[in-house]
């Protein structure tokens, strides 16, 4: 009798929760468009006009007379590829319950790494270069990222403070590099020499930036949910993640799962940095990683755990920053009303993404047996 | 030399001053038991609102404009740390969240209303610079003062270290927490208005420059004490003179092919040491036990 209530209980919350986490990203973009069309409107311009600019520029979309531009649906996409990265890295350290405010850092590391080993020119198999220098970026990014991962399994450092510090750590030693060793030497800009040919990611859309890039992101996504879900490493993550006293108590080795955690979450955000280089800029230039770690923290917050969710945001964000530019140019409103778009998903959406408010607010759910769980739960916190 | 080390202490003194303000608003919030990001923020908040404010009674002279500069950075700052106050304890939202939140707030609706408001730029008189090192001086004894002596700062400290204890003496937690949350918000505000009014005289829309996470990193560094706290915002705000004193001396230091006077390398520094503070090796940063740790409410 209990256990059949209980049961119903359990099948209401999860159908409960579906809808939730459907209906929690929609009402934060919604809220963050309306909070956008506030401050637009009160500072005099056409909202209507502006909303259609941002829009336009989005999708490439028009609708009266119907056309569809490919370039800035082209552009939308590549903006996509480097925020479905870091969204990802982040989305996947937090099964782990890592909070990896580095992907910043971690993907300058990876532009870094990648500039470098794309400009050695042993004429190599285009192919393989280019696999080369992806594997390149993604091991510094992901080294950077396992730094932050040791110093919190064995230091018990917080990893929201050392990817803090990581972060600027990180583009300070990236600018003394390209202002010094790694400089181009017969310029007075601050990069690095052009990669080879053989790495270069060629555009889809010529003059645009999407490019085989968004694939590659794509692809990374669905390997590392498949990875949480089926493998064993994937399971130990999700049990850290769950309770990491558990974790410990069932013979987990939490210390190695928080490093590998980082590792791999350094690594998808330093493949960020490398798309960037071998697609776009050819090279490394200081601050041409922009701010795509920083957003990522918001794709990860609105998209939730599923890496269709993530997926979603990345595509999101992306053509809220390219159809921003589009609407500036347009209207003249400031693109700078993207970040407060940013910052209404990451204030409305942002805290039930995370998986310990999830646990949390299942147990305060009436179902005598979660309750009688909870407490265990609660005191492990 | 000793004109180096004149210029050396004083630039030391002024680079810490909006560090030592945000970051005794950051102690006041950690000791409570809020992490706070949000430092960044509230600092790019308050020089905006203070540059204003100001612009906006330039006419009526330079003190009414000064005063009602400052006025609108409190104002700002208490708002938003009443937001970060209620978002962490009222909606239980993760603090980190939170304080990102904020800090993307601060940043796109500062720079969109600097855009849209001044396009040519703003300048304002402004205040001197003196009167903020005055109160940065001041300020670490009294939080010290407030934390140590006073019956609220007993309970601040109770409240951070244990939220379940301090209410098993009867220490109601939230009315303390809002109060010491709302109060960082208002002297990260005033450290973000030292910046625009009384150094700059105009704004930049990346003037908080990472100076909100310097600050947090100067109170991890001082080990959550206020006075620690301005020891490392001395610290840090030291290798900002020092970079400032190698460029205008063009002074250089190469060794095993590395120049060592860079200013890239030298704004590391703070940072790496942070993390160092972090792992404990040389003595140990213990934070309030309750920090960032979320509870029912209420």
């Amino acid at each position: 009798m209990t256990a059949n209530t209980a049961n119903r209980g359990s099948q209401n919350d999860s159908q409960r929760a579906i809808i939730r986490s459907i209906l929690r990203p929609v009402g934060a973009v919604t809220v963050g468009l309306l909070l956008v069309a506030v401050f637009i409107g009160a500072s005099g311009y056409n909202v209507p006009q502006a909303f259609s600019a941002l829009f336009i520029g989005a999708t490439g979309l028009q609708l009266v007379p119907f056309k569809v531009n490919m370039f800035p649906l082209a552009q939308s996409l590549a903006q996509t590829a480097p925020l479905l990265f870091t969204g990802a890295a982040i989305a996947f350290a937090l099964r782990a319950g890592l909070f990896n405010i580095g992907a910043q850092g971690q993907m300058v590391g990876g532009a870094l790494a990648t500039a470098v080993v794309g400009a050695w020119e042993p004429s190599l198999y285009s192919p393989l270069h280019i696999a080369l220098c992806l594997v390149a970026g993604g091991i510094a990014g992901g080294l950077v990222g396992a730094l932050a991962g040791l110093l919190k399994a064995y230091r018990h450092v917080h990893e929201v403070l050392s990817t803090i510090m990581l972060n600027y750590i990180l583009a300070d030693a990236a600018d003394y590099l390209v202002t010094n060793g790694l400089k181009e030497h017969n310029s007075m800009a601050p990069q690095t020499i052009k990669i080879a040919h053989t790495a270069y990611l060629s555009p889809f859309v010529s003059g645009s930036g999407l490019n085989a890039g968004l694939l590659l992101a794509v692809a990374a996504a669905i390997a590392v949910a498949l990875q949480i879900k089926y493998t064993a490493l994937g399971f130990r993550i999700r049990a850290v993640g769950e309770n990491p006293d558990a974790a410990s108590a069932s013979g987990i080795n939490v210390p190695h799962v928080l490093t590998t955690t980082m590792f791999i979450s350094g690594f998808l955000a330093g493949l960020a940095g490398a798309v960037l280089v071998l697609g776009l800029e050819h090279r490394y230039i200081k601050g041409m990683t922009g701010t795509y770690g920083f957003d990522g923290i918001s794709v990860a917050l609105l998209g939730g755990a599923s890496s269709v969710g993530v997926s979603i945001a990345a595509l999101f964000f992306g053509g809220l920053t390219s159809g921003a530019g589009y609407m500036s140019l347009q209207t003249n409103v400031p693109d700078s009303i993207a970040v407060v778009v940013q910052a209404a998903v990451v204030l409305f959406a942002g805290a039930r993404a995370l998986p310990w408010r999830r646990r949390q607010n299942h147990t305060l759910k009436t179902n005598a047996a979660t309750i009688a769980g909870a407490g265990g739960d609660a005191a492990g916190e | 030399m000793s004109e180096l080390i004149m210029s050396l202490t004083w630039g030391t003194l002024y680079y810490a001053t909006p560090l030592t303000l945000a970051a005794m608003g950051g102690v006041l919030s950690e000791k409570a038991g809020v992490v706070n990001i949000a430092l960044e923020g509230f600092i790019l908040s308050g020089a905006f609102a203070g540059v204003c404010a100001a612009d906006v009674t330039s006419k009526y002279g330079v003190i009414i404009s000064g005063l009602v500069g400052i006025l609108a950075a409190i104002m700002i700052g208490a708002v938003l740390g009443f937001l970060h106050a209620f978002l962490t304890q009222k909606t239980r939202m993760d603090h980190v969240v939170s304080g990102l939140g904020i800090n993307l707030l601060a940043s796109g609706a500062t720079q969109y209303l600097y855009l849209h408001e001044y396009p040519q730029g703003l300048s304002v008189t402004g205040i001197p610079r003196w009167m903020f090192l005055v109160a940065a001086l001041v300020l670490p004894f009294a939080v010290q003062l407030l934390l140590v002596r006073t019956h609220w700062g007993l309970k601040l400290r109770a409240v951070g270290e244990s939220r379940e204890g301090a209410s098993m003496a009867g220490v109601s937690a939230l009315p303390v927490r809002f109060a010491a949350v709302t109060l960082s918000g208002v002297l990260a505000a005033l450290g973000g208005a030292y910046l625009s009014l009384a150094d700059d005289h105009n704004f930049s829309t990346d003037v908080s420059a990472g100076k909100g996470y310097i600050a947090l990193a100067a109170v991890i560094f001082g080990k959550w004490n206020p006075l620690g706290a301005a020891g490392g915002a001395l610290f840090f705000g030291f290798f900002y003179a020092l970079q400032t004193e190698l460029q205008i001396r063009h002074i250089s230091a190469h060794f095993l092919g590395i120049s060592w006077t860079n200013s890239f390398l030298l704004d590391m520094l703070p940072y790496i040491m942070t993390i160092v503070a972090l792992t404990s090796v040389i003595g140990k940063a213990v934070p309030p036990a309750d920090l960032g740790k979320e509870e029912a409410t209420d």
